[in-house]
């Protein structure tokens, strides 16, 4: 009997970046297109930057733990920024405290593994991302798809199913994150995609590179290159 | 994982994976529980299946549910799934149909109707791929007067919500199948998008409002579903 398939988005956007030209899109607004030519690269040097247990399910936990931090602190920055005001004030706030349990739950759940949790790396923001509330959303909007993405991605190989549970109950969190961010931003509707894409460990990194202090670092890479 | 080595029949695709997994689990909830005392992370566990394997009732602030789901296997998680699917999908329809609504409340719902309908699609070829049973439509009943009061049909949107996040992330973890799995996660994490979206129209401020999104026991899904119609498959 021949074998039926059936079209499996989330696993397709894991296994085969079909968002690859939205993603760098999303790049280019981060103000990172440099990074997109770094490539693998960037993303092994990003790699490097990930401390704490690297092997299986700890090594999942403390990537997640390190984009949680990434998010945490640039809340935080964003809520001491003076920025903010009224409704984003609040929903910034809210990020910033949330992302902050997360990385208490994670650190936590690795202790509690006899793991040891990855230090949070020294981040760097571009400085028009802090000077004004647009440039505070504008971060946001790719940071939190990035979040999502990570988790949607990297689920599927937690193989302690405990771990796979609380980080489906983080990611969702993230993507509740996603929309409050677009209805501040005035999309309408801000609630859109049916199936949120996952994204690839090598598209998490290159993301977050820029924010980890490459974001000028000479493009000496290409293919081949390492 | 590329190409269409990797799209073999969903369901039954690695019936050791559960078990393996379940060893871990019990490995690490040991572990955890040593740790409880340090530092106030605590870790409850129930013996909850046949095994007597210990699965972790919380662990820290959450509530683990994804034993409730095992057992049943993956067509009956996506088949339940789907009727889940067909409640929300047809509330939100009707709610456009209705009259009710218009501009952005009207494309909010909308969309959310467009997103559980494209859900609906998915899982009725994702069992009509795995060779599984298509279960009948349900016979859905809602609320007198949903339909024509804009705050009570968001009420109950508000109610749907969570059901369809709890039983999402709670059932994941207790697919075999890892190309189910992805599209769950994937699933999952639109209601919870959704979830915010009624909270949006709602007024809730902020209406990023939750630090974790919880999951349900299967019994608790299949008591909130009932009122409506809905029956696990």
């Amino acid at each position: 009997m021949e074998k039926q398939t059936i079209n499996v988005p989330g696993v397709e956007g894991f296994a085969q970046p079909r968002t690859r030209r939205d993603f760098f899109k999303t790049l280019a607004v981060a103000g990172a297109a440099g990074v997109a030519g770094a490539g693998l690269f960037t993303s092994k040097k990003a790699s490097a930057q990930i401390g704490g247990t690297q092997e299986g399910d700890a090594g999942i936990l403390n990537f997640a733990l390190t984009l949680e931090n990434l998010e945490a602190d640039f809340y935080t920055r964003a809520v001491s920024s003076g920025v903010l005001s009224g409704a984003a004030l609040g929903v910034v706030t809210k990020l910033r405290d949330t992302e902050i349990a997360h990385v208490e739950f994670l650190t936590a759940a690795l202790q509690g593994a006899g793991a040891t949790p990855a230090p949070s790396p020294t981040f760097t923001f571009p400085p028009d991302s802090l000077a004004s509330q647009s440039g505070v959303l504008q971060l946001a909007s790719v940071l939190e798809p990035t979040g999502v993405g990570a988790y949607l991605g990297a689920g599927p190989m937690i193989q302690n199913p405990v771990f796979l549970e609380a980080a489906g109950t983080i990611a969702g969190v993230e993507g509740d994150h996603v929309v409050a961010i677009r209805n501040l931003l005035g999309f309408v509707p801000p609630t859109t995609t049916p199936f949120p894409e996952a994204l690839t460990k090598d598209q998490v990194l290159a993301a977050i590179a820029p924010f980890l202090g490459m974001g000028s670092m000479p493009a000496t890479g290409g293919p081949g290159a390492e | 994982m590329n190409g269409a080595e990797s799209r073999t029949s969903p369901v039954g695709i690695d019936q050791e994976r559960s078990r393996r997994d379940f060893l871990k689990t019990a490995a690490w909830a040991t572990a955890a529980i040593s740790a409880a005392g340090i530092g106030g992370f605590g870790v409850a566990t129930r013996f909850a299946n046949a095994d007597h394997e210990p699965v972790p009732e919380t662990v820290g602030p959450l509530t683990i549910n994804y034993d409730t789901y095992l057992g049943l296997g993956d067509a009956a998680i996506l088949s339940f799934a789907l009727q889940l699917e067909r409640l929300e999908g047809t509330f939100y329809a009707n709610g456009v149909d209705a009259g009710i609504f218009s501009g952005p409340a009207l494309a909010q719902i909308t969309a959310i109707r467009d997103a559980e309908m494209a859900h609906v699609d998915f899982l009725t070829a994702g069992l009509q791929g795995a060779g599984a049973p298509v279960p009948p439509a349900p016979n859905l009943t809602y609320p007198p007067g949903v339909f024509q009061d804009p705050a009570a049909f968001l009420n109950l949107a508000a109610t749907f919500e969570p059901v369809g996040i709890g039983a999402y992330g709670g059932a994941a973890a207790a697919l075999e199948s890892k190309e189910f799995l992805a599209s769950a996660l994937s699933i999952h994490n639109a209601e919870c998008q959704h979830r915010v979206g009624i909270n949006i129209l709602q007024g809730v401020q902020p209406p990023n409002d939750l630090l974790f999104e919880p999951t349900l026991p299967l019994q608790a899904v299949v008591d909130a579903v009932a009122p409506f119609g809905v029956t696990p498959g």
